[in-house]
Parts: C-alpha cells; structure tokens; sequence
C-alpha cells in the first residue's frame, strides 16, 4: 500500500537524490571487488596447471595435478556431500536443544540450575572438540555403550556446538526488555506464555544470523568425525582414496572444493535470510 | 451507588530497607478519574504498580472489583487472585511496551485471544472498534516500530481497552512523548475518560489533571498528601509541599 503512494511522477527529493548516489557507488564497488574475486581465483586455477613460465632468467614450473585421478574418482568424493549435510543438520538441531536449554539456565534465578548451564558450557569449552568425538565414539564402548560413528559425531558436535550458542541465546534472551515482560504479565499471560508468545520469538530473531555462521561452522567442523572411521562423509572419502593411491593433493583439492562451494551456497542463503529478518524490523 | 472499583488498605512497601510505602489506604469509586501526582520518587509509580502486582506490596491488600488480594497470601491461589486482578485492570505504560514482532492488530488481539481465550474473529472485530476510537485503525497492519511515539501509546491504550478492564491504570504515559504528540494522547484518555471508564493516572500533565480529573492525589515521600478535587487543588493546597509543587508546575508553564 505504502509503494503505491510513491508514484514515479514525483519529483525526487534531495535525501531520495543523495540515497541514489550512494546506491549506486555501492554497486560499483561490489561489482569490482566481484571481477577481482575472478582473477583471484584464476590465479588459484593457474597454480595447479602445470604450467611452465619464464621470468627474466628464472624458469617457475606451477603444481600439475593429476587429472584422470580427479574425474575418475570426484563422483566418490561428490558422495560425501549427502552425510556432511546430514550430519551438520541433526548436530545443529541438538545443538540448538542444548544452547536454549544452557541460556535459560543462565538467566536462572535457581543456584543448582545455573551451576548446572554454567558447568556444562566449561567443561565443553575447556575440552578439544576432537577429544569430545573421540570419547564418544572410543570411551564410552569400554563403559558398555556402543555408539556408531554418526551418533557420536552428532552427539559431540552438538554438544560442543550447544555449548557456544547458548552465549548468543543468553544475549537474545536479555536483548528482550523488562517492559515487553511487564507488559505481557499486564495483560494476564502466565510465564510461559510470555516466554513462548512474547520473549522467544524476539530473542530467536535476535539469534537467527549468529546461528547461521554457526551452521557453516559446523558443515566443516563435520570433517572431524571423518576420524571415526566409520562415517563416509567428505572427508572420509578424500583421505581414502588420497591415500590409496598417493593422491592426497588431487583427493584433499577436491574435498576443499566441495566444503568451499556448499559454505558459499549457505552464506548466500543466510544474507537472503537476514535481509528478510532486518525488513520485518524496519 | 459508590461501589469501589479499586480499594487499597493499609498498604506498605519495602524496596530492601527502603520504606517507599507508608500505610497507604485509597478508595476509587467505579466512573472517577483520579490523577496520581508528586515529584518523582514520591511513590506515585509504585503505588500504581502495585495495584496490579508488577510490585508485589509487602503489606497490606489490594481489591480491585470485589477480588481481594492480601499481601500476605501465598503460592497457587495467590498467583490465581493476581490473574483475575489483571484481568480486571488495563495499564498503559510510559515506554508503550508495545510488542515488536506483532503488527498493530495482533498486539491488540493477543490478549483476548490468548489470554481469554476469545473467538479470534470476535477479538479482530472489539480490536478493530478501539483502535477505530483512537484514531489507529488505518496503522492496524504496520508493525509499532514505523509509528510514532504517539502512535504508539494511542495503540497500547487500544490494547489495553480491548482486555475489556474494569479499571485502567496509566503509568507517566506521556511523559516519553515529544511535546507535540502529548496531545493526541490526553485527547484519547479524555474520550475514554468521558466514555465513563474507571481510571488512576500517574502524570505530569496539570492541564488534564485540572480538566479531566475527578480528584487529584498529591504523594510525597510515599504518602498521600492531599486528596482532593482538582479546583481545590490549584487554588487552595492545604499541605506546604503541595503548595511548591503547583509553584513548580506553574514556573514550567
């Protein structure tokens, strides 16, 4: 309704004239550092050519990779992009379990149950997060549980994740003012449904963006589970066959390749997002 | 009929050691506008807040349209008395407290609807009659950040008319206004006012004390100074304090 009323017969204002210039300066500069991300990237490209060249009296040989190992084996490698994702999403989804649960426990007026959130979060923090796989897949068997690799791996980078995410939900949760609680109370609403109508729904726009780089995060921090053994994802199957073959540099370029193009995907869906998010705000 | 909307007896209230209370009691009968006023810290805020438990009083009762809440009740069917009270009372407050992720509509339906649990069609249809009455009807789908601060207590003045209170209580609702929009919002608090709604104001504004008021209560120092009618007020202040108040509120005029 509100578009209509602009209508393009209007004469442009200074401020409209001035927000133009600066528009189209930002677009000029995006689109330069655009065609210098081609160039770098080519400049990647002709390092792994295996190119001989000559500057002055020096004669510079770049690194020849091995084709026919590549196309033979990138449909393996390619296979690993289905368990990477699976994995990144199951641990994301726990992981947001336990940083809501870790954050209200901070904001918890109840000793034991702050304790509790606050001791979760430093054991996590104080451990490697590769240790934490480890003792879930290797640890716990002698304990009688026998996890398989995948379970471990969701287990442990859920945690770790959860850990660190319940700062960004802790900061969500007291982004939401004393008055939207009183106003909530004010009208009658129990502490739940203030928590669940009024407080949650600003705190988790509040959290969504960190939470998005966290998920990139984790899509590559998968590739610890990899050491398991038992879990075929990228970075399992890169090792593999790298080593099979004393192809490491083709298998480990490949592997790079795929976990650099699924983070570019995702950062474009992310800025897609919170462009959205910031509109409901403004 | 003098039947009281709100009664407070013998009510005492302690910040830690801080006594900012003192045995207040206050009877407001159905239909009165009383405007609360005082220099800040006098108590005036706290009072209010009281009536509807945003403080819990340390002493004392609270009864608001026949439900009586002692300050010394406990656990479930103490939390239970101080819903039916807010039920009962609508507040309007200094910032607005509007909710931020719901447009104009849905702030004023989510009570009725979620709270009351109203026929969502018939909470859209009370909603869309006050906010029709304040003037905001043609805002019900923007969201409370595009509006002005005027906008937006006219919105939450809505919202909190369409609990259907008995008694509305406004904490300083002008007084995070720019100058130029403290009008529309006294002109919509007089309507309701003249609509015959039972209210208790917190305020700075003498000019609506003196206008719209039935009776002025003047604090100092977390007891009532003075209860009276506004004309007496101006013209003859019985306690000293009151007497530099007005002085006060005259020099800022």
């Amino acid at each position: 309704m509100t578009a209509l009323t602009n209508s393009a017969q209007e004469p442009i204002s200074q401020a409209e004239a001035l927000y133009q210039a600066q528009l189209r300066q930002e677009r000029k500069f995006r689109a330069n550092v655009g065609v210098s991300w081609g160039i770098l990237f080519l400049i990647l490209v002709f390092l792994f050519s295996g190119q001989n060249f000559q500057i002055g009296a020096f004669t510079f040989k770049t690194i020849t990779v091995d084709t026919a190992f590549i196309l033979k084996n990138i449909s393996f490698i390619a296979g690993g992009l289905g368990q990477t994702l699976l994995i990144s999403t199951l641990s994301i989804l726990f992981a947001i379990c336990m940083a809501l649960l870790a954050a209200l426990g901070r904001l918890s007026k109840f000793p034991p149950i702050y304790a509790l959130s606050t001791f979760y979060v430093s054991l996590i923090r104080g451990t490697p997060l590769y240790l934490q796989i480890f003792f879930f897949f290797l640890a716990l068997p002698q304990l009688g549980i026998v996890l398989t690799g995948i379970v471990s791996g969701v287990l442990a980078l859920g945690l770790n994740y959860g850990a660190y995410m319940s700062e960004t939900f802790r900061a969500g949760l007291s982004s939401v003012g004393k008055g939207q609680r009183e106003a909530a109370m004010a009208l009658g609403m129990t502490p739940s449904q203030t928590m669940r109508r009024i407080v949650l729904p600003q705190a988790l726009r509040f959290a969504i963006p960190p939470m998005g780089n966290d998920f990139i995060s984790m899509t590559k921090d998968s590739a610890l589970v990899s050491a398991t053994g038992f879990v075929h994802e990228l970075m399992w199957r890169a090792t593999k066959v790298g080593r099979a073959n004393f192809n490491s540099l083709e298998a480990l370029i490949m592997a790079a390749m795929f976990y650099w193009a699924l983070t570019l995907i995702l950062t474009y869906f992310q800025g897609k997002l919170e462009a959205r998010l910031a509109k409901g705000d403004r | 009929m003098h039947h009281p909307i709100v009664k407070i007896s013998n009510l005492d209230k302690y910040f830690g050691r801080l006594h900012v209370l003192k045995n207040i009691s206050l009877e407001v009968p159905e239909k009165q506008v009383v405007c609360l006023i005082g220099r800040s810290g006098s108590g005036k805020s706290t009072l209010l807040r009281c009536i509807n438990f945003l403080e819990e009083p340390s002493h004392g009762t609270i009864e608001v349209d026949g439900v009586i809440v002692p300050a010394e009740s406990k656990g479930k069917e103490k939390n239970q008395l101080i819903h039916e009270v807010r039920l009962k009372t609508g507040m309007v407050f200094q910032e607005f407290n509007l909710f931020p992720h719901m447009t104009v509509l849905e702030n004023v339906i989510e009570g009725p609807v979620i709270v009351k649990g109203m026929d969502r069609q018939k909470a859209i249809e009370l909603a869309e009659h006050n906010l029709d009455s304040v003037g905001m009807l043609f805002k019900k789908d923007e969201y409370p950040l595009r509006l002005s601060g005027g906008q937006k207590q006219r919105v939450a003045i809505a919202r909190a008319l369409t609990m259907q209170p008995r008694v509305m209580l406004f904490d300083e609702p002008t007084s995070a206004l720019d100058p130029e929009l403290i009008g529309e919002v006294l002109n919509v608090m007089k309507k309701v006012a003249n609509e015959g709604m039972t209210m208790i104001v917190v305020t700075h504004e003498m000019g609506f004390a003196r206008e719209v008021a039935d009776r002025v209560i003047v604090m100092a120092e977390g007891e009532l100074i003075e209860d009276t009618a506004p004309e007496t007020l101006f013209t003859n202040p019985k306690d000293p304090r009151t007497k530099a108040l007005i002085e006060r509120y005259r020099s800022a005029e």
